[in-house]
């Protein structure tokens, strides 16, 4: 276990921690094995080019998140209403740091294995999630870091520097902030659910803060009212509920001298906030930790589901006998496990949300019927976005080492596993979420765009094919360790040639809808193009 | 011998409603090695978990080294070994790491956990591996691994959750032997196992738990007596009130050969 040099950043702050009653040589320790840990993957057992990944995938892959952080550049251009500008930039990167506590650091947070090793050791309870918060709290800054590097330096040569300094507070207390919010979440949730629940909760929330993001960013752009081109603001009491609007206030009385009542208020929140939730979350830390056992309670027994819809499903599009039996075993996969559902359930959530982002923006310039008429429908295709992700995805497994029944089994024909689990996929994930997006644009555009969206469903399927031949080498679905898959690692390239394909039909489908009927024979090549690839990759 | 190690007093637990434990008492000496018997879900893991503090608001009382666990802190963990039962590591560790951590844990410094495990890992023929990954260990290196890590700190009271699974017939040798020995030097062993036969050779006292009840309490010869069943087995399918392993096993049987058609 070689020395993990950033630990020694905190050496200077042991008489802290020793105030606080946390034995620091034992945290420190825990810290040590569970940053070595993190550095080390287990090896895969069944993939054929087994290369031993070794490294911290998270440190990997920061650079995409230095590349969200270019977001933020383009808002300090837009004048110097701070509270607006840095409003929407709160909200943003809100929204990205949330999204990667639940999906990524939600494993730590929850980790039961903890309580069998360590609980059982006589290290004080304290010591141990103090451990936990920093473990966290060490990827949390070196991703903020990340994320803000670029648009810090910006701002210091564009704004200057006392808007540099805030920025970077500003953006310490948001961190604060998310990690104690998130972890009140689940300890809200555990406080009233049994484990199970929590586990399918937890994967529930992550597709209502996507929600929340479409909600809030249309809240936050209606708070002001254009006038000109100036945005004012214009307070109400409920704003002090909405966070990112806190952090705005304090840009807005320090550098526009700004001392109104209510800007010193949402000042004041935006200090307090974090700090108080913070506290919050010390405070009730003992009941979560208690709450956490559920998780290592077995569930009562449940009654069989009817299975009528899916036992439809799989006769319909499934061919032979074999190809049921692993479509009905990966429909179960894809729709029970934790893990996997952690790294697919935001993407989805994204997949319901982007078009619809988009869609509205256009209400800003376009009255709803103008939009009706429009060709704004096409925005449907974000979701055929994350068709890669999850094709990607589906290669995981938490419990990959299950897979050496595909090899002990007598299995005819070894391609049918994986057409199964894709359709599965297709069917259990994609067509729920774009069935409802349809009917929704159907409202807004009429049934004039039933071919087009029908074209879309169909590109899915082409995409999920272009997808695996891109993405998936092994011969098996579920069969790699998850730990390895880590969001935006090495696959990052690839997904955005995904996104580029889909952009690259998005424009087909463009140029299509400018020639009369030219969408029915664009849609019956799509299908016969669909079906004999698919008959060629899965021969 | 009749210093108190571990007592329960009226003990009860229950899990979302559901009761597990209904009220055990028990009382265990020093240099006792004690079988804690019953079937699945009676609630033995339950009870040990309750002892190591993994579980809160159980009722009664667990006293260990004489101290309510419940306002001792966690300090009485120093002088407790646990082996888990699902075999619970941080397996990307190699065992010199992993064993040095929980050594260090314990209260050991670094280079004396170092050089015990190293010492220990010795004994099992598992020197060689001391530096590689618990991930690509066999499942009985992994026990092994698991018990060294509740001795490095020479516990006074030491809890082993079905400890010998996945060990071959010699290391169960030793550790059988490896107990005992304990045992004389006045270790307390707390032994929970569904392998009745190892239960019948080392320990002294033997715990019989039917629903979160002790159903027996007593040495084997005690327990032979009260219910003229030869082997622990035989006692164990008596006091569990199960007597239809036979009829059981056939129609499993034909239900495996069944082909599918009637007659």
């Amino acid at each position: 276990m070689g020395e993990i040099r950033i630990l020694r950043v905190l050496d200077p702050f042991q008489s802290v921690f020793r105030k606080m009653n946390i034995d620091y040589g034992v945290m420190r320790k825990i810290l040590e094995v569970k940053l070595t840990m993190d550095q080390r993957r287990i090896p895969t057992i069944l993939s054929q080019n087994a290369k031993k990944k070794e490294g911290n995938q998270f440190l990997k892959s920061l650079w995409i998140y230095a590349l969200y952080g270019l977001l933020l550049v383009p808002f300090v251009f837009l004048g110097d209403n701070y509270l607006f500008q840095v409003s929407i930039m709160a909200g943003i990167a809100m929204f990205i740091l949330m999204t990667s506590m639940i999906s990524d650091f939600s494993s730590v947070l929850l980790d039961v294995r903890d309580k069998v090793i360590l609980h059982t050791k006589p290290v004080h309870t304290r010591t141990i999630n103090a451990a936990k918060i920093l473990h966290i709290a060490i990827y949390l800054t070196l991703l903020t870091g990340a994320f803000i590097a670029i648009p810090a330096i910006v701002f210091l040569f564009v704004e200057g520097f006392l808007f540099f300094l805030l920025f970077v507070i500003t953006i310490l207390l948001i961190d604060l902030f998310v990690l104690a919010f998130t972890a009140l979440i689940y300890m809200f949730v555990l406080q009233f659910f049994d484990g199970e629940k929590l586990k399918d909760i937890i994967n529930y929330v992550q597709i209502i803060l996507a929600v929340a993001v479409v909600v809030g960013y249309q809240i936050i752009i209606r708070l002001f009212d254009v006038v000109g081109l100036e945005y004012v603001y214009d307070y109400s009491w409920w704003h002090v509920l909405i966070p990112p609007v806190w952090f705005g206030a304090p840009f807005e009385l320090v550098l526009n001298q700004n001392y109104s009542s209510e800007i010193i208020i949402l000042s004041l929140l935006a200090v307090f906030g974090p700090i108080l939730s913070i506290f919050l979350y010390y405070l009730l830390m003992p009941s979560f930790e208690r709450n956490l056992q559920k998780l290592m309670e077995e569930s009562s027994t449940k009654k069989r589901k009817k299975r009528s819809l899916n036992d439809l499903f799989e006769k319909v599009v499934c061919f032979s006998r074999e190809e049921k039996i692993f479509y009905r075993f990966a429909s179960i996969m894809i729709s029970r496990e934790r893990d996997f559902k952690l790294k697919v359930y935001p993407s989805l959530g994204m997949a319901l949300v982007f078009p619809l982002i988009f869609l509205f923006n256009n209400l800003s310039y376009q009255s709803f019927e103008e939009l009706g008429q429009g060709r704004s429908f096409l925005t449907i295709y974000f979701t055929n976005i994350i068709v890669g992700t999850v094709v990607y995805m589906v290669q995981f497994s938490a419990k990959y080492k299950g897979a050496w029944v595909f090899q002990t089994t007598p299995i005819q024909k070894q391609t049918l596993v994986y057409s199964a689990t894709l359709k599965a996929f297709y069917m259990k994930l994609y067509l729920p979420i774009i069935l409802v997006l349809s009917i929704l644009y159907i409202w807004i555009f009429s049934f004039r765009i039933v071919p087009d969206l029908l074209a879309v469903i169909v590109t899915a399927l082409l995409l999920i094919l272009i997808a695996y031949k891109l993405f998936n080498n092994g011969k098996y679905p579920f069969t790699e360790p998850i730990e390895s898959a880590q969001q935006g690692g090495g696959a990052t390239g690839k997904i955005i040639v995904m996104m580029l394909i889909v952009a690259a039909f998005t424009i087909i489908h463009l140029i299509i809808s400018f020639i009369p009927y030219a969408i029915y024979i664009y849609l019956g090549l799509l299908i016969v193009l669909t079906v004999v690839l698919w008959k060629i990759i899965f021969k | 011998m009749n210093e108190k190690v571990l007592s329960l007093q009226n003990l009860t637990m229950s899990y979302s409603g559901k009761d597990v434990l209904n009220g055990i008492n028990l009382d265990v000496y020093r240099g006792q090695i004690i079988g804690y018997i019953g079937p699945n879900g009676a609630g033995k893991s339950t009870t040990l978990k309750v002892m190591l503090g993994l579980v809160e608001g159980y009722g009664g009382t667990v006293e260990i080294f004489g101290k309510s666990i419940a306002t001792n802190d966690h300090i009485y963990k120093h002088k407790i070994g646990y082996v888990p039962e699902n075999a619970e590591i941080y397996d990307n560790l190699t065992a010199a790491e992993y064993l040095t951590f929980i050594g260090e844990l314990y209260g050991l410094k670094r280079d004396e956990a170092t050089t015990k495990a190293l010492k220990l890992l010795d004994e099992f023929d598992m020197g060689d591996v001391f530096h590689s990954r618990i991930s690509s260990y066999s499942k009985g290196m992994r026990q092994k691994v698991l018990i060294i890590s509740s001795l490095l700190h020479n516990p006074d009271l030491i809890f082993l959750d079905e400890p010998l699974s996945g060990l071959d017939a010699n290391s169960v040798m030793v550790i059988k032997d490896m107990l005992e020995a304990l045992a004389n030097q006045g270790k307390t062993i707390f032994y929970s196992s569904h392998i009745m036969d190892v239960v019948e050779k080392i320990s002294n006292r033997i715990v019989l738990l039917v629903n979160g009840e002790i159903a027996a309490d007593g040495s084997f010869d005690d327990l032979k007596e009260q219910s003229k069943a030869g082997s622990l087995e035989g006692i164990f399918n008596q006091l569990t009130g199960f007597d239809e392993h036979k009829e059981t096993a056939e129609k499993i049987v034909s239900i495996v050969t069944w082909d599918g058609q009637d007659g």
